[in-house]
């Protein structure tokens, strides 16, 4: 009896959880009108804003050219982009000399000389050198598209927005089973679940391709030093405070990024996210949200990695209760309820990944829909291991930034070399 | 504050032209629309007291009712989801259903849960039923008056009446059905309203598993309502949740380790294959065939609805492609269709029931090409002067009224015996008879072999169930009740002789001798329909 009912209400519960996340997941499908109204609009007139974009670079000297070349080929008339990198960083430092050197009026090197280095520390190295009306974020290794920036100037102009969100999206979905299902969940994050987000006034933004006015940005203090998912963290401060984000995505226009060269920097990276969420959990910004039903979406956004990792592991115990010991009938299909709304979800993952084809024009093979639904098992258990490994490093108070390292694997040969 | 951006127009302006015969693509919504409300609700009530009044009384209480309702009785009693042992005959779900609905009234009335009485919980599906073909009607772009006509031709037509009243699955799997459809046909193009659709779909087939050669139309009606865009993701959520849900049945018979074949206990490979393997009752166009007098059957309340109905689907399937409104109804028109055809299939089983499936396709079939004719009638170019205008309502009111003389009044006939005549004083006395101490002093101790239409009757009499009120056929049928009976007839105490039990003795022989060896103590009703008491006579044997 016990049993039964213990099986019950996790099952109940673990349904609850994965029904929301892919009520959410699938959100830029809902209707017709909903996928329509996620791109960017098309922009008219010139543009009125001025940018200063941000490129924070460590140990990126074989990416960062192109990555600084290919942002100079914007379409947009103002423009100025503020390299960053490390004084114990002679290489990078290097080759960002080189390209101020070639565009002296667009480019500068600003230098970080904090002895422990991360992200946010260097932005707001930065900061106060911006001179644009807005600040842009890019990584290092980022492929920008050129007429990003007027797209997103139109979206500040007409929406009236304090933060404009533009998509990320990993692309060498080829490279290994991980990158795949990786390439998978940067698509329906930035395609679908971040509009939710804009939608309901709770956001954690992403890292790279965010927008926000200048002066918004110096009143919030910039970015947070000491946590280790800064843009997640002022995304939840800037949307606790209401202003006024917006979200696009359009294929043509996403930064196209890389993923982690390795199962262990994946696993890093995303034990220092998981870690970030939880910091900003604990935060507590998102308490000053004025609905309770935004409290409840930030909560429940903050707390996901642990969620995800503790139905990783619960689903099959479940099940294997429900199979093997001895309980009614009724029981066991209620335990089965978690597993089959996870068949939904990897059923519409397998539909994702035809629609990331398409709009990519990138060829999915068979094979890469195997590796899909095979990998889907390991992958949640990497995404439980990292989630373990972040509670367990907060824990203990090691709040280093663990970096991830970017080979280039998102660009072509011809990029790279020319 | 946040939100997104803007719609982009030119996307919007996209979305799938649904073709509607003359009428705008977007739907109003019909909850705030009050002639839509008011059209609805008038043809509800009307239907509703056609086929509440007198609906103990007609049509004649039959042995699937009371299989059903029994199953129901003991899906609330906790005793399992039938009376006897499950089988596999057909999924379960609809008698759960019918548990469910009838579980309030079981409460304060416990007596009360026997067939007549429950049939009222038949007039609730009929009045979703009715009322989802006129949404059904309205969202594949049907005119009001259209719609309503479909409402009415499903409602009212005296087959209608007859099966609608009768607690069959069926009748509970086609307004799954048409919940299915309804949501299919979103007007939004919804990704969870097309899910929602496999979902309904499943819990269609799970209820009765014919509904499954339906699943192709419903396809169809997903497929024209979705856009371009978010179609694949609509489409393969709606199969997946159907595939997923359908799959429970088929789990649960595995957690019951009944899935495969044994010695000992039953499983549903063995139900299916029973099902699958059933003597075929002919081919339905063959005078003299089974499903010949099946068809008959039918024909013999309604002509205008099986006949007509199904011209107009054939006629829709067969335009689907030119005509606009062949292409709005080409779900519905479908499935129609593709029952039709299945039901012609040279053999095979064709159950009396199985027309009820039928019923709300060709009701929107023929209300559609109504639409149509009228349509074609009253059109006239938008740069042309309209001319002939009176002549044009001439021939639509002289057609209306030629049909009406054609159909009204066998429809008036039909309805009529449907709202006064009594079919069932017959079991109800005996039912009583049975009930009267006076006749049978102990009937806990006493054992009645008995179809199911009065099983419950007797059950609430005080008859054991299974074992002292027994359904007829598990004295042959059932080795657990046959283990309880090692002398055969000789341990039986009455038959209640009813239509049923007389006809399928021929195949049951500890029935046919309980029969023999026994003689009418009292009889109810005359000729064929007659219900006879027998009490065994123990002299005989001895």
């Amino acid at each position: 009896m016990l049993t039964s009912l213990s099986v019950c209400v996790v099952s109940l519960a673990l349904f609850w959880m994965a029904a929301f996340t892919l009520w959410w997941q699938m959100h830029a499908w809902r209707t017709p009108e909903t996928l329509a109204s996620i791109r960017f609009e098309q922009p008219s007139g010139t543009g009125a804003l001025s940018f200063s974009l941000l490129v924070p670079a460590r140990h990126e000297q074989t990416v960062l050219e192109h990555t600084v070349t290919r942002l100079l080929e914007s379409t947009h008339g103002r423009y100025e982009i503020l390299v960053i990198v490390g004084h114990d960083d002679p290489e990078t430092a290097e080759v960002a000399e080189k390209v101020a050197a070639a565009a002296p009026y667009q480019v500068r090197v600003i230098t970080d000389t904090h002895e422990k280095k991360n992200k946010p520390k260097a932005l707001n190295t930065a900061l106060p050198h911006c001179r644009g009306e807005v600040v842009g974020v890019f990584d290092a290794e980022d492929q920008v598209h050129p007429a990003l920036l007027s797209h997103v100037d139109h979206a500040f102009r007409t929406t009236g927005a304090d933060v404009v969100q533009g998509g990320v999206q990993l692309i060498n979905f080829h490279s290994s089973w991980y990158s795949l299902r990786n390439c998978l969940e940067y698509f329906f994050w930035f395609r679908s679940r971040l509009h939710l987000h804009a939608e309901k006034g709770f956001i954690p933004l992403g890292g790279n391709t965010v927008f926000v006015r200048t002066d918004v940005l110096r009143e919030a203090d910039g970015w947070d030093p000491e946590c280790l998912a800064e843009d997640c963290d002022l995304g939840v401060r800037l949307s606790s405070k209401g202003k006024r984000v917006v979200v696009a995505y359009d294929s043509e226009m996403v930064t196209r990024e890389e993923t982690p060269g390795t199962l262990l920097s994946l696993l890093k990276q995303r034990t220092r996210w998981n870690q970030g969420f939880l910091q900003v959990y604990r935060k507590k910004d998102w308490r000053q949200l004025p609905t309770f039903a935004q409290r409840m979406l930030a909560r429940y956004t903050l707390m996901t990695p642990f969620f995800q990792a503790f139905s990783g592991l619960v689903i099959p115990v479940n099940i294997a209760v429900a199979l093997f010991l001895d309980v009614p009938v009724g029981v066991a299909v209620v335990s089965f309820l978690p597993a089959v709304t996870a068949l939904v979800t990897f059923v519409f993952e397998v539909v994702g990944l035809h629609d990331f084809g398409a709009q990519y024009g990138l060829r999915v093979r068979f094979v890469h829909y195997l590796k899909l639904i095979a990998g889907g098992p390991f992958y949640q258990c990497l995404l439980a291991g990292a989630a373990l490994r972040a509670v367990w490093r907060e824990q203990r108070g090691r709040s280093d930034w663990e970096l991830t390292r970017h080979v280039g694997a998102h660009l072509t040969r011809e990029d790279v070399t020319s | 504050m946040t939100a997104i951006l803007p719609v982009t127009q030119s996307r919007v302006a996209t979305l799938p032209a649904v073709p509607v015969p003359g009428t705008p693509r977007e739907v109003p919504r019909l909850r705030g629309s009050r002639p839509d409300l008011l059209v609805c609700g008038v043809l509800l009530a009307l239907i509703l007291l056609v086929q509440g009044w007198n609906i103990t009384g007609f049509p004649n209480l039959s042995d699937d009712e009371g299989t059903y309702l029994a199953q129901a009785w003991a899906v609330q009693q906790g005793k399992g989801l039938a009376h006897y042992t499950y089988w596999y005959d057909h999924p379960p779900l609809g008698w759960i259903q019918i548990a469910a609905v009838t579980w309030l009234p079981s409460l304060f009335f416990p007596d009360a849960v026997s067939v007549a009485p429950m049939r009222c919980a038949m007039l609730l599906v009929s009045a979703v039923s009715v009322v989802l073909v006129y949404v059904l009607g309205r969202r594949l772009g049907l005119r009001r008056w259209a719609a309503g006509l479909g409402m009415a031709l499903f409602g009212l037509s005296p087959l209608s009446v007859v099966l609608q009243r009768e607690i069959f699955l069926d009748n509970i799997a086609v307004m799954w059905m048409l919940v299915a459809f309804c949501l299919a046909a979103s007007p939004r193009c919804h990704l969870w309203h097309h899910f929602g659709a496999g979902l309904a779909a499943a819990v269609a087939v799970l209820s009765k598993e014919t509904m499954l050669v339906i699943l192709p139309a419903l396809l169809v009606t997903m497929w024209q309502h979705s856009h371009r865009d978010t179609r694949k993701f609509a489409v393969t959520g709606a199969v997946t949740a159907c595939g997923l849900v359908g799959l429970a049945y088929p789990l649960f018979a595995l957690l019951n380790n009944e899935l495969f074949p044994g010695p000992g206990h039953v499983s549903l490979i063995d139900g299916i294959s029973y099902q699958m393997s059933r003597a075929g009752s002919g081919f339905l166009l063959s005078p003299g065939s089974g499903a010949h007098r099946v068809l008959q059957s039918w024909l013999y309340y309604d002509r205008v609805l099986p006949l007509c109905g199904l011209a107009a689907a054939v006629l829709l399937v067969a335009t689907a492609r030119r005509s606009r409104t062949g292409r709005a109804l080409a779900g519905p028109a479908l499935a129609a269709v593709i029952l039709a055809l299945v039901a012609l299939r040279p053999s095979g089983y064709l159950p009396a029931m199985y027309v009820i499936q039928t019923l709300p396709f060709l009701a929107l079939a023929l209300a559609g090409v109504s639409a149509s004719v009228v349509g074609a009638l009253l059109r006239t170019r938008p740069d042309r002067v309209r001319r002939w205008r009176a002549a044009r309502w001439g021939a639509v009111a002289a057609l209306a009224a030629a049909t009406a003389v054609l159909v009204v009044p066998s429809w008036y006939d039909g309805n009529r015996s449907a709202l006064t005549t009594d079919a069932n004083a017959p079991y109800r006395s005996a039912a009583s008879w049975l009930r009267d101490a006076g006749n049978v002093a102990d009937p806990a101790r006493t054992r009645v072999l008995a179809d199911d239409a009065i099983w419950l009757d007797l059950v609430h009499a005080g008859y054991r169930p299974g074992t002292g009120a027994i359904w007829f056929y598990k004295a042959d049928l059932d080795p657990a009740v046959a283990r309880t009976m090692p002398r055969g007839w000789q341990d039986v105490d009455y038959v209640v002789a009813s239509p049923t039990v007389r006809r399928d003795a021929v195949t049951l022989p500890t029935v046919k001798a309980a029969l023999e060896h026994s003689d009418a103590v009292a009889v109810f009703g005359t000729g064929d329909d007659r219900i006879e008491i027998r009490r065994i006579s123990r002299g005989a044997a001895r």
